[in-house]
């Protein structure tokens, strides 16, 4: 196992490399510098100028890259331009948001998964089979921005239920009940499409175990078809539907972005989009490569995961 | 046959039925005994009886767009979350009236303004201290003003302060302040900065320490959540009514509209103008309108632009545009229509000057038609606010008098930037600021109108002259100073390097339990007097 996590270490090095090369150079392709977004509309020239020098923007574009990189491999990864403070302090207060969110909806992705794959899989009734592969079809085909916006008017303005947006104003500890329903609609916008497409991933791994041999012989000595898919199909079936769940928490950690704008929850993907529309670099290539990072950690852990549950993976390259 | 031999049904209706009991569980202890919206709503619903004494106490929550930024702290303009701790945290020498620019007393009880305009003599109260209790002396006002001036922050009065030459500090509560020549517009530069605390002048310009005399202080700021202010006790001018204020940072004009409507916040500050008039025409929510403090909605037009460079395509332009509908559609009737960038309190505004340029689609066309075929100009607007509706009617308007027109999106900051480095190819649309003030300060502050550098790259000699003599005679009301003013407002009117559209109004949303809420003009809330119905609320 070891060697084989040895073997995958260089390619996730050169990838976060590559990676930090383009998100610094992409970012100052942005027409509009972060000093437009600092003196506003009625500065001149000269104050503009003023702002570029204090923050270092004047000088040349290797020097500025190496500054950046050398904080960033002795984890200072300096001072945002636009909201002001410490980067590593705003990431730590927008991480635990982000988390938070992420973790629930992913919870509620899971569970989503699982029932609806089980269900289909299970099920011999074609009618319930194709309610359920429509749910899903929905679920996925659905904008997360609709999702939400539609979960905000229903139980938010009509129904009154839920909050229509933000963070409990005592914290999360405070009052457990108040935290759960400022998290329900947030994580169900994001965990619905992610656990529809989880879904869709399980119910093809599930269907093709039932056509395997074991499948088949259990099925001809009478084991009940239910039984065959919680007891076997499934453990099977989990090791594909794990690399796919690595791509998913990706994909919930890109989405978080437009939910936080959405329910306003002040997390990494919020604290992203202010910074790109406020050009502030440090603060935006330090939550990029983030999130890059943790999209390779993620990739790594589930291929280790996978080849842990699959000897042939682990075998393949020695 | 096969119930019999795999007997499952009791096992899976146990376990259905505990699953059942485990979801009915979740759903009690979701949306349980306790709601966060019913222990959020109950404060939108009431209202002080008449005659009733404003009442005491309460938690306001404002909702807001923008966030905290330490760096423009002391920016005019710019609706972010630092105006509102500046207002609210800090006191200035001077205020100026809502109504006009009558000078009242803040920190100054009173000044005199030497004959020839070169010093002001300010008397400081002596009553007054800093949060962290420091007396407030008269160096502080030196080292506020000097704070101002060094950075790293942008404020627009930077051109008035540096021609502050010198202090005299030697009573602590008198300043005497000198200039290199008179100052039309000092009161401005008064009325908008604030006094800081020089011995926590690093920890403030770092956005870790807020430190005033005025009648809030500091308590926490979590970056894109929340930032609270809490009563300060011992204010000069009397204790606030409010125990806090909350101003919850919303990044989306919807959020913010809906949390107004399901009371989670008791004031949106920065809706949109529809949303502002559903949410107090149809939902009885409370219009405030910031008057005093108008905004100016305008087209910029870059001279050296070869088709533009022709002042008669530019009066074309200005004839073209059907002002009226702009005001009336999409800032849904908060302002009104004008030629020159003057609101009507000012001591500048002429009504009659104001009729110049009315929609004429045949004076345009014939303008157009003495110029020859034009080709397409490029239209830049940003794509945050209410102007990419604006540019597609004035696109309209220029298309039906022979003008075509490009559209052009850009974000904020892309607008800014091409702004300031005057890099707009044709024309562009935004606002400006900066006339809800001493006249004078338009044409030496605001950059669209600067005389020396301006985005439309327009220089006249004759217009560099009018803005100076505007600035430099000590009585921004006096004869002499309306006569520069009249001076400005020809060249405008003549030369055209921008077209005004409208003077609009920035409003809020108030619940109907809140009350007393003031303003500057800056946008900015003072919120000392302002008092909370709380006696709804279940917490």
């Amino acid at each position: 196992m070891l060697g084989y996590l040895i073997r995958r270490i260089p390619t996730a090095l050169i990838v976060l490399a590559v990676a930090s090369i383009l998100i610094f150079s992409i970012l100052r392709l942005i027409p509009g510098g972060p000093e437009a977004a600092l003196a506003g509309p009625d500065a001149s020239p000269d104050q503009l100028a003023a702002i570029r020098h204090d923050l270092g923007l004047d000088r040349p574009f290797l020097v500025q890259y190496f500054a950046w990189l050398g904080g960033i491999l002795t984890l200072n990864f300096g001072q945002s331009y636009q909201v002001g403070g410490a980067i590593s302090d705003l990431i730590g207060y927008g991480l635990i948001n982000t988390v938070v969110l992420t973790l629930s909806a992913l919870v509620i992705a899971v569970a989503l998964a699982l029932t609806l794959s089980l269900a289909a899989t299970i099920s011999e009734n074609r009618w319930v089979h194709a309610v359920l592969v429509g749910i899903n079809a929905v679920a996925i085909a659905i904008p997360t921005f609709v999702i939400g916006t539609v979960l905000i008017l229903v139980f938010g303005v009509q129904l009154r239920w839920l909050p229509a947006g933000g963070t409990p104003p005592g914290g999360y500890t405070e009052n457990l009940q108040f935290s759960l329903q400022y998290l329900l609609l947030p994580a169900l916008t994001l965990g619905l499409p992610a656990g529809a497409v989880l879904a869709r991933f399980l119910t093809e791994a599930l269907h093709t175990e039932l056509r395997q041999p074991y499948a088949v012989t259990a099925r001809s000595l009478g084991v009940p078809r239910r039984t065959i898919v919680v007891r076997n199909a499934l453990r099977n079936a989990l090791p594909p539907t794990l690399t796919a769940l690595g791509l998913v928490i990706g994909g919930l950690l890109g989405g978080a972005i437009l939910v936080e704008s959405i329910f306003g929850w002040p997390g990494l993907g919020l604290l992203t989009e202010e910074g790109i529309f406020a050009r502030d670099y440090p603060l935006v290539q330090v939550l990029v490569l983030l999130s890059v990072t943790v999209f390779v950690v993620l990739q790594l852990a589930a291929d280790v995961l996978h080849a842990w549950l699959d000897p042939r993976i682990r075998l393949a390259g020695q | 046959m096969r119930k019999k031999e795999f007997p499952t049904m009791p096992r899976r209706r146990t376990r259905t039925l505990r699953a059942l009991t485990l979801a009915l569980a979740a759903v009690l202890l979701v949306a349980g005994c306790q709601s966060a919206i019913a222990q959020q709503q109950d404060s939108a619903t009431r209202s002080l009886a008449p005659g009733q004494a404003a009442p005491q106490g309460g938690d306001l929550r404002v909702g807001v767009l923008g966030d905290m930024s330490p760096k423009t702290f002391l920016q005019i303009g710019t609706g972010n979350l630092a105006g509102q701790v500046v207002s609210n945290v800090f006191d200035t020498l001077i205020r100026y009236s809502r109504d006009d620019l009558t000078v009242r007393p803040s920190l100054a009880t009173g000044w005199r303004l030497a004959p020839d305009g070169l010093s002001l003599t300010l008397d400081l109260r002596s009553d007054v201290r800093f949060h962290n209790g420091k007396p407030f002396v008269s160096s502080d006002v030196e080292q506020s003003l000097k704070a101002y001036l060094s950075g790293p922050w942008t404020p627009q009065f930077k051109r008035t302060a540096a021609a502050i030459t010198s202090y005299d500090t030697g009573d602590p509560h008198r300043v005497v302040l000198r200039f290199a020549h008179p100052l039309s517009n000092i009161f401005d530069l008064l009325d908008s900065a604030p006094i800081l605390d020089a011995q926590t002048l690093p920890a403030l310009k770092a956005g870790k320490a807020y430190v005033g005399t005025g009648p809030f202080r500091f308590d926490s700021w979590q970056p894109n959540s929340s930032l609270r202010l809490v009563r300060n006790d011992s204010y000069w001018g009397g204790r606030p009514n409010l125990d806090a204020v909350t101003f919850a940072i919303i990044r989306d004009q919807q959020s913010l509209y809906t949390r107004l409507r399901t009371g989670q916040i008791d004031v949106a500050y920065g809706l949109n103008y529809h949303d502002q008039q559903l949410a107090t025409q149809r939902y009885g929510f409370k219009d405030v309108t910031f008057t005093g403090a108008e905004a100016q909605e305008y087209v910029g037009i870059n001279v050296t632009n070869p088709a533009l460079s022709d002042v008669r395509l530019r009066r074309a332009i200005a004839y073209a545009i059907d002002r009226p509908r702009i005001i009336n559609d999409v800032f849904r009737q908060s302002g009104y229509v004008v030629n020159l960038p003057w609101p009507k309190w000012s001591p500048a505004y002429d009504a009659g000057a104001n009729s110049t340029y009315r929609r004429d689609v045949e004076k345009a066309k014939a303008l157009v038609a003495e110029h020859g075929p034009v080709p397409p100009i490029p239209l830049d607007y940003s794509t945050q606010g209410v102007d990419r509706v604006v540019a597609e009617i004035v696109q309209s308007n220029l298309k039906d008098v022979g003008i075509p027109v490009t559209l052009i999106p850009n974000d904020q900051t892309q607008q800014a930037s091409k702004l300031i480095g005057g890099k707009f190819e044709g024309i562009w649309l935004l606002q400006h600021a900066f006339a809800q003030f001493t006249p004078s300060t338009l044409a030496v502050s605001a950059y669209p109108f600067n005389a020396a550098k301006n985005s439309s790259n327009y220089i006249n000699p004759d217009y560099a002259a009018a803005a100076t003599a505007a600035w430099t005679v000590a009585d921004g009301s006096s004869p002499a100073a309306l006569a520069a003013y009249q001076k400005l407002d020809d060249i405008w009117l003549r030369d055209l390097f921008l077209v005004e559209i409208g003077v609009v109004f920035q409003k809020i949303a108030t619940s109907s339990s809140v009350g007393n809420v003031d303003w500057d003009r800056r946008n900015q809330l003072h919120l000392k007097d302002t008092y909370l119905d709380t006696s709804g609320r279940n917490s």
